[in-house]
């Protein structure tokens, strides 16, 4: 049954049993009561523009009172869902001091009064069965908005995968749009899904709106341990803003007859899914293009059943904004068997190259490299070369000869893991290192995974969660430097074995030796509002053990960067550790004794970066204790320049989504979206003190 | 034992507070081995398939043993890991355990983080759990 309510919540009975014209009248005044355009700068998508910038030219905050900033209001999102969420990763929207954002583990929608955090109006939609099956539950990356000048709306992707036009004055579902407001987006989407409820495809990343047109991506559960390579394919789609009418499709993966289906052998592309878009597009709307990072098939680290290259997997794709046909693409990894999928919104930059102005796209990555092309040709800015890589030995895998490897910028992250990455603070350190590293397989990026053993357990790597993730960068529109946070020391270990009957159709999924090989469940699936979802089977996942060393990270610092890259010149402007020092690290009694080391930064794959016109701003993900502050994690704002600290302020939780900035009433505010550990979803907004 | 009190009290860590008045801690042996076998049985059961035999975690399910899962909860009390536990876990089925067996678990967990072993078990009231701290420093002469 579904059920769909707005209200301000302590009406909520009484607008029930009212008309809808009444229902509308408190949200509507509210809204109307904060409204304005005195003082105001608006954060009106999700990365601030559709060229993914994350920029605000604001400057009312800076270096000279950044330290000085305290909290103005702070939104708890518990009462959002049935249960409270610990991963509140949406960044809101302010228009005209009005915010807008999904939070809560119903991924309800909000309306709060910008300058206060007085909740103006919420909408939610029940979904049931359907939503507790999402393969993306939970509150998602946020929402966006349209307006013609006369309408003004809300759109959004529901956890059960439904798009949902609502007026934002209101919070009411617009009825010319699709069915009642809404769009089922399991449906008219050029395959057949089967039953809607189960029918394995959702989305957490905003919709891209530009004009008239609503871009749509799609996303799947992790590809860990995948139930069968045919899984659903990820098409892109487009549709209109007014009506909710589909406008295109685009094949991620070709149908016979298009363009790259040569790519999947043996008919391969028939049989194989996921190479969805789950994380932002970005549009360039005075060329008329999307840009779509296109993420990677079925399953993340097993290729058997989809022989060739696979395009549209792993490829940066630009498509004609009004008819989706491709203009260019260029694939950065070949059966790409890595889960490296491409994980950052593009970042539309205007730079001088070489003396001559340049539109490109740049490309942050989980492989630490950041790809520049032409982004109306394709062209790369500086070569990207076809280097030979090894060819691993897992049976019926098929191997891609080599890989591009841009020459310019620098790596701006580690990729591979290899004896110079090990810890070596002291030579005992770095002698437990190799014996424990003995039981895996070392090396530098595209190295194959392996099938996991006793006497070699797995690839230890970067893989997953290392480098960029979905936070992805952002840059200057200035200065055309990008800003980019990346993890070096989220690593793991992988190999494969086979499934046991029932779990999967693939020969081999992610498992380790002697340790039974279990589901592995993907973010937040079975943790939304309409959980519980059906049970785990009992028993224990496999794990290999622990990469520490005396309780200490296996790799070497920094853990986590911020990196300036200079996308003028394709260098790294300045590079810095971003997180204080692990307390396990800093308080280690092996770091006493050395009399500590410099800060190390954090191993997250959480971390966002906010531009301003001076700085560049960002929490951490993790909880420290100092000598002069309780546990909590620092909000910190960098000099864009140099990367030198100006100032940092307490939080009481942790930086789990991106921030965001905007004025209203002449007064500067930052949104920090928080969570994690004991602390549930929460908005933080950060102020200047009126008097000081 | 040392917790910086007044800084805690200034951002308003109750619990933590609480634990600082009975002046209780993890380090004094707060769970039996008993109990801690029992919770064993019980995170094969419903815990592992997610957070991993070894307690590493797999996916999206992090890790409850090292440095890390340790100096999360730095300053929080055993009743705040309890009831995180309690309120959100399984994942998929909260509360649905005893308080018991939450507490068994809770046993487990501390076990394989090196904290010590006592004679008497833990408590499985929230609002008693509350009253022990969590440091994960030793404190000096425990």
């Amino acid at each position: 049954m579904k059920i769909i309510s707005t209200l301000p919540l302590s009406v909520a009975a009484a607008l029930m049993l009212t008309t809808s014209a009444l229902a509308q009248t408190p949200g509507k005044e509210g809204v109307a009561a904060a409204r304005t355009t005195n003082g105001v700068a608006n954060w009106t998508t999700y990365n601030a523009d559709l060229k993914g910038s994350r920029y605000s030219p604001l400057d009312q905050i800076n270096a000279s009172n950044f330290k000085d900033l305290e909290i103005a209001w702070r939104f708890k999102t518990d009462i959002l869902g049935s249960r409270p969420e610990y991963k509140l990763e949406s960044t809101p929207l302010a228009v005209d001091g009005v915010i807008y954002t999904t939070g809560g583990t119903r991924r309800a929608v909000v309306a709060l009064n910008g300058a206060t955090g007085e909740l103006l109006w919420q909408y939610a939609m029940h979904e049931g069965k359907r939503s507790a099956e999402s393969p993306r539950a939970l509150s998602g990356r946020g929402l966006s908005y349209w307006t013609d000048g006369t309408k003004r709306r809300i759109l959004y992707v529901t956890i059960g995968y439904r798009l949902v036009s609502l007026d934002a004055d209101t919070g009411r579902p617009d009825p010319e749009f699709g069915t009642n407001g809404v769009v089922d987006l399991k449906t008219d989407f050029d395959q057949d899904l089967g039953d809607l409820d189960t029918g394995e495809v959702g989305v957490h990343s905003a919709p891209a709106v530009s004009g008239n047109t609503i871009i749509i991506g799609a996303a799947f559960r992790e590809g860990f341990t995948p139930r069968t390579s045919n899984n659903t394919k990820g098409y892109v789609r487009a549709f209109d803003v007014r009506t909710g009418k589909r406008l295109w499709t685009f094949h991620t993966v070709p149908k016979p007859g298009e363009f790259g289906y040569d790519t999947w052998l043996n008919k391969s592309a028939d049989v194989n899914g996921n190479t969805g878009v789950w994380t932002q597009v970005s549009v360039d709307e005075e060329l008329g293009l999307a840009y779509l990072a296109v993420e990677s098939a079925t399953s993340d680290f097993f290729g058997g059943k989809r022989p060739g290259n696979n395009l549209f997997a792993n490829s940066l794709v630009a498509v004609d904004l009004k008819t989706g046909q491709r203009r260019w693409h260029y694939q950065l990894i070949h059966h790409e068997i890595w889960d490296l999928d491409n994980s950052s919104a593009p970042l539309l930059m205007d730079v001088t190259v070489d003396g001559k102005p340049k539109k490109v796209v740049g490309l942050p990555s989980k492989q630490g490299f950041f790809y520049v092309f032409d982004r109306a040709t394709g062209q790369p800015v500086w070569p990207i070369k076809e280097v030979k890589v090894p060819k691993g030995n897992v049976p019926g895998e098929w191997y891609s000869p080599t890989q591009p490897i841009p020459s310019k910028p620098p790596l701006y992250a580690r990729n591979g893991v290899e004896e110079k990455d090990l810890i070596d603070f002291t030579p005992d350190l770095k002698k437990k290192a190799l014996e424990l590293t003995s039981k895996y397989v070392l090396g530098p990026v595209y190295t194959p995974p392996i099938v996991s053993t006793p006497e070699k357990f797995g690839v230890i790597n970067n893989w997953a969660q290392g480098g960029t993730n979905w936070p992805g960068g952002s840059f200057d529109p200035e200065s055309g430097i990008a800003y980019v946070y990346a993890c070096g020391a989220c690593i793991s270990s992988t190999g494969l074995l086979p499934p046991p009957a029932g779990l999967s159709d693939i020969p081999l999924v992610v498992g380790v030796a002697g340790q039974p090989v279990v589901m592995i469940k993907g973010p937040g699936e079975g943790a939304g509002a309409d959980s519980p979802a059906p049970a785990t089977p009992p028993g224990a996942g496999s794990g290999p053990p622990r990469l520490a060393v005396d309780g200490l990270p296996l790799v070497k610092p920094p853990y986590g960067t911020i990196s300036a890259i200079d996308v003028n010149n394709g260098t790294i402007k300045w590079q810095i550790a971003h997180g204080e020092t692990p307390d396990f690290v800093r308080n280690h009694p092996t770091i006493k004794a050395m009399g500590g080391i410099p800060r190390t930064g954090q191993a997250t794959y959480q971390i966002g970066t906010l531009v301003t016109k001076t700085l560049v701003i960002a929490g951490e993900n993790q909880f420290t204790r100092t000598e002069d502050r309780p546990r909590g994690a620092m909000l910190r704002a960098y000099d864009k320049q140099t990367g030198a600290e100006v100032g940092a302020v307490f939080m009481p939780s942790t930086q789990s989504g991106s921030p965001m900035t905007y004025m209203v009433g002449g007064k500067q505010y930052i949104i920090v979206p928080t969570s994690g550990g004991n602390a549930s979803g929460e908005f933080l907004a950060y102020a200047l003190p009126s008097k000081r | 034992m040392k917790i910086a009190l007044p800084l805690i009290l200034a951002v308003g860590l109750a619990g933590a507070a609480v634990a600082q008045d009975a002046g209780k801690s993890v380090w004094q042996g707060i769970y039996t081995a008993e109990q801690a076998q029992r919770g064993a049985g019980v995170y094969a059961q419903r815990c592992g398939a997610c957070h991993g035999a070894a307690l590493n975690g797999t996916g999206e399910a992090p890790p409850l043993i090292g440095g890390e899962f340790v100096s999360h909860w730095d300053t929080m009390t055993v009743g705040d890991l309890y009831d995180r536990v309690r309120t959100t876990m399984p994942q998929n089925d909260p509360m649905s355990l005893t308080r018991e067996e939450y507490a068994d678990v809770l046993a487990f967990l501390l076990k394989n983080n090196g904290f010590p072993v006592g004679s008497q078990p833990l408590d499985k009231r929230s609002e008693v759990l509350a009253t022990i701290g969590i440091t994960a420093e030793k404190p000096a002469g425990m």
